[in-house]
């Protein structure tokens, strides 16, 4: 295979990551300093200033379950991919095989569902 | 640089490109996982961990399977570096390393498995760099007439077990962190929004925000604490990280604009 | 499939240069005026003017915001994680650039007597490249918000970070459709396929469409459609920058042009995910209807105009949608998304799968409806009698007034009268009497 066609990616990265890169290196020269040591407290616009964010900068543990899910959902979309490519070649017996796998999955989706793992409040 | 790059890919050869990204990438790579050892922070330690993913990622993609390089990026560094990242945010951001070793003989042990570890690593690699020699995936990405259809026939005849199987292990991660990570309310305890609408403008409840810095304050000056109804300074109201100005007596005296 | 690709990665080193400089241009150029076409278009919709001051008819009311942005104080909360703050938004405008590579802008063209397909690059995974970059940029967000050091960009962080994952699911379901239909996952490829009108034969039924994804994959389009209004953090799932609760969001604390990044990552990323809705649902750079009668329409740089065209209406979309909708609160939006997007995505690729398979086998059309009707009866059935335990939420809604003029009871907070007559002020105790209320409806 030949790598050819990867080059221009690695342009328009390499040509996004110096723009942005350059515009942030700059950013300090350009514009004015006036320093202020009020200017380096958090923005907190009506509510009494917290010295922490809040929860000491924690994320709530519920995000873990997203996230996780997340990863579950991604490696079946990972696999839903090949398959829906070829398709056409895989016929029956592939479209079978997605379903049980589909199925699988959904049970897992379904418990977290019943659990209350996906609602929020 | 395209003639280059064809050269490259002929035979499986590690020449032109391939060699120029991979010797320009490799040390990133291990720089980063370096790194990732060594940084202080939780979170820089994730970002190293990061990048090095990225890296081999690109390597892939290097190695003739692009399909394979992108779900590197879009599963290890997208969904499961994520999932390292709310975890580590989970602690905190000023949670640093304790000290105090928990499990007895960890070191040791640490020790002896690292050996073993590199043992089998530098094995691995002497039997790799012997006379081996690589076929490249040339002619395995042209049978079914490319990469992805590739990997799907392959995925659905001789590997049709593990990936079922791998159905199984799903179901596996989300039930368990369920068990981890999900506080099951019972159904009285769980407060919905519109009830916590309902508490916010309940009577004795006051729904606004509370006085910021400087409000029912004689000067405009963020340092300035806030002054509760009542005429006392309100503690919560002060930033930790501006010193506390104390009034001087021209500013405190009374500017003729108070209601008297 | 790769020997489709071969007019790609081809081109003379000057030309590579020359597209990614364009590529870019094109990019910061359509942020520029996406800015300016926003503002202006939610304007109309509100009945006032929008900018239209600097430049002809305000158009360059963005690039003087941006030049004016370049000049403010570079501001680093003392909180701040330094390296991280600093590296946040050079991410997000890195992902959302590198997006654009594999997105087609047209057909071959002849440059000084080079011939080049007018796109920077195809691969055989390029959607799946779009992909990575959308999931790569979340870290710039989650990052950004984390790494300030302030309650308001860790809310905004933190929502937009699980946001983001939660519709990043149902945009990667709702393209499964595209590549099953397509039989490839690289974007000219999926334009090539969208060329023809198609005959779709359905329990005997022969309809002739367009070859477009989008009315073949109707379900399909319109979860996208959702799901890039999500995952682009656009009104109304705007809430990672809710301004009325969260001041900015992740980007509260930055000021100068490294918030500038962050707004040219944003509007980029609408760019690139209107493009690559054009590109998988709307035929691409290809003419539509009426134009495509014409010969040429689909030849030289023409299509570069219908391109453009396609992805200035998709824009106006999510203007609209701004204009048109609250936002949505936050329980109401993961609920959406995890609860109504992604089954119905399973639903639909297992129904278009089994009406793929179906159409291939020599079956008789009373069994075909029966293999086809039958798994979509059953889910039906499944989805209208699943078991909810919880009870409905009590309505607070209009049913919920009590004579007391508040919702919820004793406790609960008064409403203004439904009915917009004009109460009587409580403190006029003793004109009571002689005043009947004032209404304001005209029958009366």
């Amino acid at each position: 295979m030949s790598l050819s066609p990867y080059i221009p990616i690695v342009g328009l990265f390499a040509l996004g990551a110096g723009f942005a890169l350059f515009s942030v290196a700059i950013a300090p020269f350009v514009g004015p300093r006036r320093y202020n040591r009020a200017k380096l407290d958090a923005y907190e616009c009506g509510i009494e200033p917290t010295p922490q964010p809040i929860g000491g900068g924690r994320f709530p543990v519920k995000f873990y379950l997203t996230a996780m899910l997340f990863i579950v959902f991604d490696i079946e979309i990972i696999f839903l991919y090949p398959w829906a490519v070829s398709f056409e070649a895989l016929g029956v017996f592939g479209f079978v095989e997605m379903v049980l796998f589909i199925i699988t999955v959904f049970v897992a989706y379904a418990y977290v569902w019943r659990r209350g793992g996906l609602d929020w409040d | 640089m395209n003639g280059l790059v064809t050269l490259a890919a002929a035979a499986g050869e590690v020449k032109g490109g391939e060699a120029a990204t991979f010797y320009l990438l490799a040390p990133i790579a291990v720089i980063c996982a370096i790194g990732m050892v060594w940084a202080r922070n939780a979170v820089h330690s994730a970002l190293f961990l990061v990048v090095t993913m990225l890296c081999l990622g690109v390597f892939y993609v290097l190695q003739a399977g692009p399909f394979i390089g992108m779900v590197q990026i879009i599963v290890y560094t997208g969904a499961i570096m994520m999932l390292f990242l709310f975890v580590l945010m989970l602690v905190g951001r000023d949670a640093s390393d304790s000290l105090i070793e928990t499990l007895r003989g960890q070191r040791m042990t640490a020790v002896l498995l690292g050996l073993g570890f590199a043992g089998l690593v530098a094995t691995g690699l002497y039997r790799a760099l012997g006379n081996l020699d690589s076929v490249g995936l040339t002619q395995a990405n042209s049978v079914h007439g490319g990469n992805v259809p590739g990997i799907a026939a392959l995925l659905f005849t001789k590997y049709v077990f593990a990936f079922e199987v791998t159905s199984a292990l799903l179901i596996t991660a989300a039930v368990g962190a369920m068990i981890l990570a999900h506080i099951e309310k019972r159904p009285d305890q769980k407060i919905a929004q519109p009830e916590r609408m309902r508490a916010r403008f309940a009577p004795d409840n006051y729904p606004g925000p509370k006085p910021g810095p400087g409000v029912f304050a004689n000067s405009t000056s963020v340092a300035t604490p806030a002054v509760l109804p009542d005429g006392t300074q309100s503690e919560r109201s002060m930033s930790k990280i501006l010193p506390q100005r104390e009034l001087t007596a021209a500013e405190a005296a009374p500017k003729g604009t108070e209601h008297q | 499939m790769d020997d489709k690709l071969t007019q790609f990665g081809q081109d003379v080193w000057w030309l590579v240069l020359a597209k990614v400089l364009l590529v870019f241009v094109f990019l910061v150029l359509m942020t520029l005026f996406a800015i300016w076409y926003e503002r202006r278009v939610v304007a109309r919709m509100q009945v006032r003017p929008g900018p239209n001051r600097v430049g002809p008819a305000g158009l360059l009311q963005s690039l003087a915001d941006g030049l004016k942005l370049a000049f403010k104080e570079d501001i680093m909360p003392k909180m701040a994680d330094k390296a991280v703050f600093f590296i946040a938004p050079v991410i997000s405008t890195t992902c959302a650039f590198t997006a654009f590579a594999v997105i087609p802008f047209g057909p071959t063209v002849s440059v000084f007597g080079e011939k080049t397909p007018i796109q920077l690059t195809d691969v055989p995974v390029a959607v799946l490249l779009v992909l990575a970059c959308s999931s790569m940029g979340i870290y710039g967000i989650v990052l950004g918000g984390w790494a300030s050091g302030s309650t308001y960009p860790l809310l905004g962080g933190l929502r937009s970070s699980a946001q983001m994952i939660s519709y990043e699911v149902a945009m990667g379901l709702s393209i499964v459709a595209v590549f099953m239909t397509a039989g490839t996952m690289s974007t000219s490829q999926i334009v090539d396929a969208q060329k023809d009108t198609q005959t779709l034969t359905l329990g005997g039924f022969d309809l002739t469409v367009p070859g477009w994804y989008a009315f073949l994959l109707i379900p399909s389009f319109l979860i996208y459609a959702i799901a890039a209004v999500g995952e682009t953090n656009r009104a109304p799932f705007d809430l990672p920058e809710a301004e009325s609760e969260l001041v900015g969001g992740f980007h509260t604390e930055y000021s100068s042009l490294k918030f500038a990044l962050f707004f040219l990552a944003e509007y980029i990323n609408m760019v690139t995910v209107s493009g690559l809705a054009t590109t998988l649902f709307l035929g691409g750079w290809r003419a539509p209807w009426p134009i495509s009668l014409w010969d040429g329409a689909n030849q030289g740089w023409w299509p570069l105009l219908w391109f453009t065209i396609k992805v200035l209406l998709l824009l106006f979309v999510f203007v609209w949608l701004r204009g048109t909708l609250p936002r949505l609160r936050y329980d109401q939006f993961m609920r959406f998304g995890w609860k109504v997007l992604i089954p119905l995505s399973l639903l639909w690729i297992l129904t278009l799968a089994g009406i793929r398979v179906v159409q291939g086998s020599d079956l008789t059309v009373q069994a075909r409806l029966a293999v086809v009707g039958g798994p979509i009866l059953v889910a039906l059935a499944i989805w209208m009698f699943w078991p909810d335990k919880r009870k409905a939420i009590e309505d607070p809604g209009v049913h919920g007034v009590d004579a007391a003029g508040r919702i919820g009871g004793t406790e609960g907070f008064p409403v203004p009268p439904l009915n917009l007559e004009v109460p009587v002020s409580p403190r006029a105790q003793r004109v009571l009497g002689e005043r009947e209320t004032v209404s304001t409806s005209k029958e009366s």
